[in-house]
């Protein structure tokens, strides 16, 4: 037999194979192309010409990573999908007189074949598609639009290597089924008799109880760093409740509609749910993987996109005028004020000849963490240093503005008496409210008013930090100060902290920003060395910043938006040929009820009844995920500095119905695919 | 009275790229009473499964019209036909055809799920009908789990639970061992004893011997009849195997 032979006999499996081969060609080349393109744009030079573009060729690779381990495991499975239907064939060329080595052939030709028409059109869909995905990028990230096209071959001999790997293994893993098998098994594999679905009480309790928990734990964390740490674990647990519902819950449920005779015994449910058992049982782990594949497209598109749209808000928090200088000095002392009037000689020089809006703000906080206990505020060393055994909802920045730099700030004539204090808190509801009485050390104040809304002017981070911000406005300001420079962290450090703030708007040129910005934080850091004290201080301009926020943000909603893409495609994948090795196996089936007298219209009911269920349990339940991790997400956004539930809200509202369109689309699609093998089995018999 | 009345019955195929046709049924015409037991013989290819798929209503006939109980129902809409041979007909199939996704029990009950029957009304009428076939002990077990001719019991109590006026059955020992095989006859006939109307179609003399009427079918005609009379099943059978004998003579002489 020539090699020609093999090559047709192989081309031809796929062409009648084609409703099976297709969708699997097309997923082969998606990756293909969306490798190539993340490969290209992580080193594409117009990428790492911008600001920021290290980083985001960084996040970029990330994401290659991603979609290397992605392909490897679905080109897998579905490819098993394929082999599991052709085994048949095989099991008839072998009845026919070819033996192993014969197969093995055609399964090579069929290999090469797949892989040069997949990375064919991948290639010359990525090389195409990759002007399209730079300029994008570029778009996103406020970088300089660059309009020469580019294919860089090594990137096309890369994602030409990695694929030819994971074929190379697939051919592999497909003989090695082949040769561990006979002929018999072959042509019988898609029949092997089926047992009924045996229940699984334990382990579906085991995963509705460990999905509540979960939904707790998302729901009931308050503090955004504790989200952080808690995110991952409640990631992992509804993963694992996800397969344990829908394999061995499903089953149950099942078992529990049958008992229900009423129910049970009618003609529109009584062929689902019995079907429906033996489906979830074969099926369960396939629906809980779309489901999670679901719940990490909305969840990283909701995300990025409320990162990238709520960027400005995030930028603002950080930098609250266009140039920011701040400068902390550790301790307390009396040469305090004159560093701070010395401080302000200096940048009203370094910044004198700018253009100033009148937005001026010039002020000065004591600083110093403590921890919150019964409407007091105590210090100790555990509060600084002992990280691992504190519960961070307890713990408090403790701002101390003087009254006098308060009336300035908002032009207010305010007027305190003795022990009493202006009260501002974001991130916890332990304080005491006014007229009660409010703990420092072992002072004691009495809240004359409080001022919650103010808070994000002295600490814009004050809703996206670690822990709770309190904001105390005093006449006695200094004598607290002094008396609270007494305490000392670990290493016998200050724990009281001097911040300096002198922060305004200009209408100049983005050069003499630069400019002044790095004059200023030079003449800062020296002068705060000559004074020999233990100090930080920085000087920025909001504008220089943007770029790295563009950068880091629009880089992530980019990848986002590419891996939702892949993500959901793989999706659509797996429920399309779930329906397909279904409709085959259903085929027989319905054949017999209609032989019984089931109408098409019967049918057509049962197939609809089925499909809505199959389809709906795993976007319901990414939905449901979705929405008990809001709360979660949106604590760990903060971290980000974007705090805006309601865009949030939008973001997520987008996702959900971008991916619902899509997968009723799907639906259609599969539906009728599905409908016209189940259907064309049966007009034979009519 | 006649509950089954086959007129004049013809059929003809087309094979699928126009051109040839082939005439499966020429002009077939019999009735069968109320209580009737009949067995249409004939050999692969005479047009035997043509017919009872025409008597199914799952095909419809060129010319020629099928009466049962009066009724024409090869001018019912489809799913009409669906629901009347739901009611009327009960079928006993070759291969079983038995849902693995249901316990025994579910069968057996399919039918009357498909008519939307009261739970309590189907547990009713299983409950005898299952302790006739011997098949009480199965109720519960997948068909994966019993053997060939359970199997075709449960498939009888699926088709009699309806209380149809006509049983079908397409070579219904088939696929069955010679033990099983008798075991199912002698069940049909106590089936029919009590009543039941049913026409068997089967190319094996010792199933048709249990029949009280037997028609052989030769290219697509009513080739030739026998009454059982006052015969024992050994004498029947042996009458059968003569005209089966002379219908394989006369075919090799035509």
């Amino acid at each position: 037999m020539k090699g020609g032979f093999y090559s047709r006999l192989a081309l031809d499996g796929i062409r009648r194979n084609s409703q099976l081969y297709l969708p699997y060609l097309m997923t082969c080349a998606l990756m293909a192309a969306v490798y190539y393109i993340l490969h290209f744009l992580s080193h594409d030079p117009a990428v790492l010409a911008m600001r920021g573009g290290s980083s985001l060729s960084f996040t970029l690779m990330l994401g290659r990573f991603v979609i290397v381990i992605f392909s490897l495991l679905f080109l897998f499975y579905t490819h098993s999908f394929l082999i599991r239907r052709r085994k048949k064939e095989f099991g008839l060329y072998n009845v026919l007189g070819m033996d192993k080595r014969n197969i093995a052939r055609i399964l090579l030709r069929e290999t090469l074949w797949s892989y040069g028409i997949s990375m064919t059109a991948g290639l010359l869909a990525g090389v195409a598609l990759s002007k399209l995905a730079q300029l994008f990028l570029l778009r996103l990230t406020h970088g300089d639009i660059d309009y020469r096209f580019r294919i860089d071959f090594r990137y096309v001999g890369s994602t030409l290597l990695y694929f030819g790997v994971i074929f190379g293994l697939i051919l592999l893993n497909t003989l090695r089924q082949i040769r561990f098998s006979n002929p018999i098994e072959l042509m019988g594999s898609e029949s092997s008799g089926e047992q009924p679905p045996k229940v699984r009480w334990l382990p579906g309790a085991l995963g509705a109880v460990l999905l509540a928990l979960a939904y707790y734990l998302a729901v009931s964390i308050q503090q955004p760093l504790e989200a952080l740490l808690w995110f991952f674990a409640a990631v992992n647990m509804v993963i694992v409740a996800t397969y344990l519902l829908f394999i061995a819950g499903s089953v149950a449920l099942c078992r529990i509609l049958q008992r229900n005779k009423r129910f049970y015994y009618r003609a529109r449910n009584y062929v689902s749910v019995s079907s429906m058992s033996f489906r979830m049982k074969r099926n369960g782990a396939g629906l809980a993987s779309i489901c999670i594949l679901l719940t990490m497209v909305l969840v990283m598109i909701s995300s990025s996109a409320c990162l990238y749209f709520g960027k400005d808000q995030a930028l603002q928090s950080r930098y609250p005028r266009d140039i920011c200088v701040q400068a902390t000095v550790y301790g307390y002392g009396p040469e305090n004020e004159r560093l701070c009037a010395e401080l302000e000689a200096l940048c009203s020089e370094e910044t004198g000849n700018m253009p100033k809006r009148d937005t001026l703000r010039i002020y000065d906080e004591y600083c110093i963490v403590g921890l919150l206990k019964d409407k007091r505020v105590e210090m100790s060393i555990d509060s600084t240093t002992n990280q691992a055994f504190i519960d961070y909802s307890d713990v408090v920045t403790l701002h101390l503005v003087s009254l006098e730099d308060y009336n300035a700030m908002g032009g207010e004539r305010l007027e305190l008496g003795e022990h009493e204090v202006l009260l501002g808190c974001c991130g916890s509801d332990a304080l005491p409210g006014v007229g009660e009485s409010f703990g420092v050390g072992d002072r004691e104040f009495s809240v004359q008013r409080r001022i919650d809304g103010q808070v994000e002017d002295f600490d814009r981070c004050a809703y996206n930090s670690v822990c709770t911000t309190v904001v105390l406005v005093l006449k006695e300001r200094e004598e607290l100060a002094k008396e609270l420079s007494r305490y000392k962290d670990y290493n016998g450090d200050d724990m009281l902290y001097l911040n300096w703030l002198y922060q305004f708007d200009t209408d100049a040129d983005s050069e003499r920003v630069e400019e002044t910005v790095r004059t200023t934080a030079i003449r800062l850091q020296r002068y705060l060395k000559e004074q020999g004290r233990d100090f930080q201080s920085y000087c920025d301009s909001a504008n220089a910043q943007r770029a790295d926020f563009f950068g880091t943000f629009g880089g992530l909603f980019f990848i986002g938006i590419l891996l939702s893409v892949v993500f959901l495609l793989a999706c659509v994948l797996m429920i399309y040929y779930k329906q397909l090795s279904e409709g085959y196996e259903d085929r027989g089936r319905f054949a017999i009820m209609r032989k019984l007298g089931m109408t098409g219209e019967n049918i057509r009911e049962s197939i609809n009844a089925q499909m809505l269920l199959v389809f709906m349990l795993p976007v319901v339940f990414a939905v449901l995920h979705l929405g008990f991790a809001f709360p979660m997400v949106e604590k760990v956004l903060m971290l980000f500095g974007v705090a805006n539930t309601r865009l949030f809200l939008i973001t997520n509202i987008i996702g959900v119905g971008t991916v619902l369109l899509f997968y009723t689309l799907v639906y259609r699609i599969t539906g009728n695919a599905y409908y016209r093998i189940v259907t064309a089995g049966s007009e034979e018999n009519g | 009275m006649s509950i089954l009345e086959v007129r004049g019955l013809k059929k003809i195929y087309k094979t699928r790229l126009g051109g040839a046709e082939v005439e499966a049924l020429r002009n077939v015409s019999f009735t069968v009473e109320a209580g009737d037991y009949l067995a249409i013989m004939g050999e692969s290819g005479s047009g035997k499964t043509t017919l009872l798929n025409i008597l199914a209503a799952l095909d419809r006939p060129t010319a020629g019209t099928v009466l049962l109980d009066g009724q024409d129902f090869s001018a019912l809409e489809e799913s009409t036909v669906a629901r009347f041979r739901r009611d009327n007909l009960g079928f006993v199939f070759q291969d079983f055809n038995l849902l693995d996704t249901f316990t025994i029990e579910d069968n057996i009950y399919l039918p009357l799920v498909l008519s939307d029957t009261n739970y309590v009304l189907m547990q009713e009428r299983l409950q005898p009908l299952a302790r006739r076939l011997g098949i009480e002990e199965l109720l519960r077990k997948y068909p994966y789990e019993v053997s060939g001719g359970q199997k075709q019991r449960a498939a009888v109590a699926r088709a009699l639970i309806t209380e149809p006026k006509l049983l079908l059955a397409d070579e219904p020992t088939g696929a069955l061992d010679s033990r099983a095989s008798d075991e199912l006859l002698r069940i049909f006939k106590e089936v029919n004893r009590s009543g039941q109307t049913v026409l068997m179609v089967t190319h094996s003399a010792r199933a048709a011997s249990t029949a009280s009427r037997v028609l052989f079918i030769r290219d697509g005609e009513v080739f030739h009849q026998l009454y059982r009379g006052e015969d024992s099943d050994e004498r029947f059978y042996g009458r059968i195997s003569d005209t089966l004998t002379a219908l394989h003579k006369g075919g090799e002489g035509a």
